[in-house]
């Protein structure tokens, strides 16, 4: 019986399963890539391209597939699941690191003083209850004072003296403090970490917001004198090919626009140019404060018929 | 070339208005065949669409002229009104001021326009008006802005300046270098 047959064919098998390289691939398991670090066969790659990245593609995956079966697996009701180890590869951070923050006012005080930073137990042994209790929040162990039933009352107290309620007014005044202390710390921060540039940017940035955050996104507001255009917004230009109708139209709709606005500026010229002292329209205003020149004249009617009454 | 942002093309019709008024419709309504204002260099054109459309294919550094030039934007965005638009001006022109024969010369050499030269002038033309002028056989000669309205030049005294020169026709020679 000959057997190199078989034996021929169990080895092609084999050597489709192995893969050799000089340089050994290197296989992350973990993101499921593969490496290949050898360089390019240049022969084969001239004569076949597609053959050639076929060929790199298989070996890769192969590898890829066998490092798979090597893995621990656990099996579910979909089957074998092989578990991934950690990845290996190196990724860069996404972001840039957090920069340190500025110290507090206490951790400055500390550290000349060489206070080491103790850290406490956030909770407390109470003999009384024989249990663990928190040492501030819902049943802290810092409102102790408040809801004992006994409260020992110093000699000199008033007579409306409540222990409970002064207890209680402590706490909050010692709340207050740490707030404020920590508002001044950040307020401290923001002072030594912003040069005036900084500043100056912030604020150019925040007139740039405000300035597009009307109704019509800053379109139609009006500008004020020596107002810079804005820096950074790109021109836009409609393409040069509209189409005549188009334009036409934009341009009637510029002119009726502007039809309006020489109306409003003849008036105010007329009136400079007579030279009057006096603006009528603003003197009739006021004198019928702001109902307008018919509510005047009706008022004025109806005083000089009471005042023909009182003649007679 | 590019057609006016809607801030040019405010400045540039609140100039025309000043002498055509509401003719202005009129260029940009036309009639015979669309029109419509392009700008090319800092210069606006007016030109009509079938010609604009011929001078996309032109490459920027290389179109000179097209249409007609109306004027041109000054650096600080005001804008120059050119004599080359002197025919649609005076074609709509609402105030006009005619000009005596011995008073042509004088103004097309670019001097302001004196009483003692004022054929006639439209009535009840007011002050600081845009007006075409022209010479007494109703040739467009160039245009102006008023310094005094109608009605006030009958009291100055002849030396008096009634038209301030802006543009005339002598421009053809003496600034043929630049208008263009």
């Amino acid at each position: 019986m000959d057997v190199s047959d078989i034996l021929a064919a169990h080895q092609a098998k084999q050597k489709a399963v192995l893969v050799e390289k000089d340089i050994p691939l290197e296989v992350d398991a973990g993101f499921l890539t593969v490496t290949d670090l050898n360089p390019i066969d240049t022969e084969s790659y001239e004569a076949d391209l597609e053959e050639y990245l076929m060929s790199t593609a298989r070996d890769g995956v192969q590898t890829l597939i066998a490092s798979l079966f090597s893995l621990p697996t656990i099996s579910t009701d979909d089957g074998p699941l092989a578990q991934l180890p950690p990845p290996t590869t190196q990724l860069p951070r996404a972001k840039p690191l957090p920069k340190p923050k500025p110290p507090t006012k206490w951790e400055q005080f500390a550290k000349a003083k060489g206070i080491q930073k103790k850290r406490r137990d956030k909770k407390v042994w109470n003999e009384e209850k024989q249990e663990w209790v928190d040492r501030w929040g819902w049943k802290g162990a810092n409102k102790d004072k408040e809801v004992q039933w006994l409260t020992e009352v110093p000699a000199n107290a008033d007579v409306d003296f409540d222990p409970a309620k002064a207890a209680r007014d402590e706490r909050k005044a010692r709340v207050a403090k740490n707030e404020k202390q920590r508002s001044a710390n950040l307020a401290r921060a923001a002072a030594a970490g912003s040069s005036s540039d900084d500043r100056k940017k912030t604020i150019d940035r925040t007139l740039a917001v405000t300035r597009t955050s009307t109704a019509s996104l800053g379109k139609f507001d009006r500008k004020l004198d020596g107002e810079k255009p804005l820096k950074g917004v790109k021109r836009k230009f409609e393409p040069t090919e509209t189409s005549a109708s188009k334009e036409k139209s934009q341009n009637l709709a510029i002119i009726s626009k502007l039809d309006k606005e020489p109306m409003a500026k003849k008036s105010k010229k007329s009136s400079d140019s007579s030279g009057d002292v006096l603006n009528v329209r603003k003197a009739i205003r006021s004198a019928s404060k702001g109902k307008g020149s018919a509510a005047l004249a009706r008022e004025g009617a109806s005083k000089g018929g009471k005042g023909k009454k009182g003649k007679r | 070339m590019r057609p006016l942002t809607e801030e040019e093309s405010k400045t540039v019709f609140t100039k025309l208005a000043n002498y055509i008024g509401k003719n202005l419709v009129h260029l940009i309504d036309r009639q015979d065949e669309p029109h419509c204002f392009r700008l090319q260099k800092d210069r606006v054109f007016y030109v009509s669409e079938s010609s604009m459309r011929l001078a996309i294919s032109v490459a920027r550094p290389n179109l000179i002229s097209l249409g007609t030039c109306f004027g041109k934007f000054t650096k600080s965005g005001k804008f120059k009104l050119h004599i080359t638009a002197l025919d649609y001006l005076a074609q709509y022109a609402k105030y006009k001021v005619w000009i005596k024969p011995n008073g042509e010369m004088p103004f097309l050499y670019g001097n302001h326009v004196l009483k003692a030269h004022l054929g006639r002038i439209t009535e009840d033309t007011p002050e600081h008006q845009g007006v075409v002028v022209y010479s007494m056989n109703d040739t467009p000669l160039g245009f102006g802005v008023t310094a005094r309205s109608t009605v006030d030049t009958r009291k100055l005294d002849p030396t008096a300046i009634i038209v301030f020169h802006q543009a005339d026709v002598g421009e053809y020679l003496r600034d043929e270098e630049t208008l263009f």
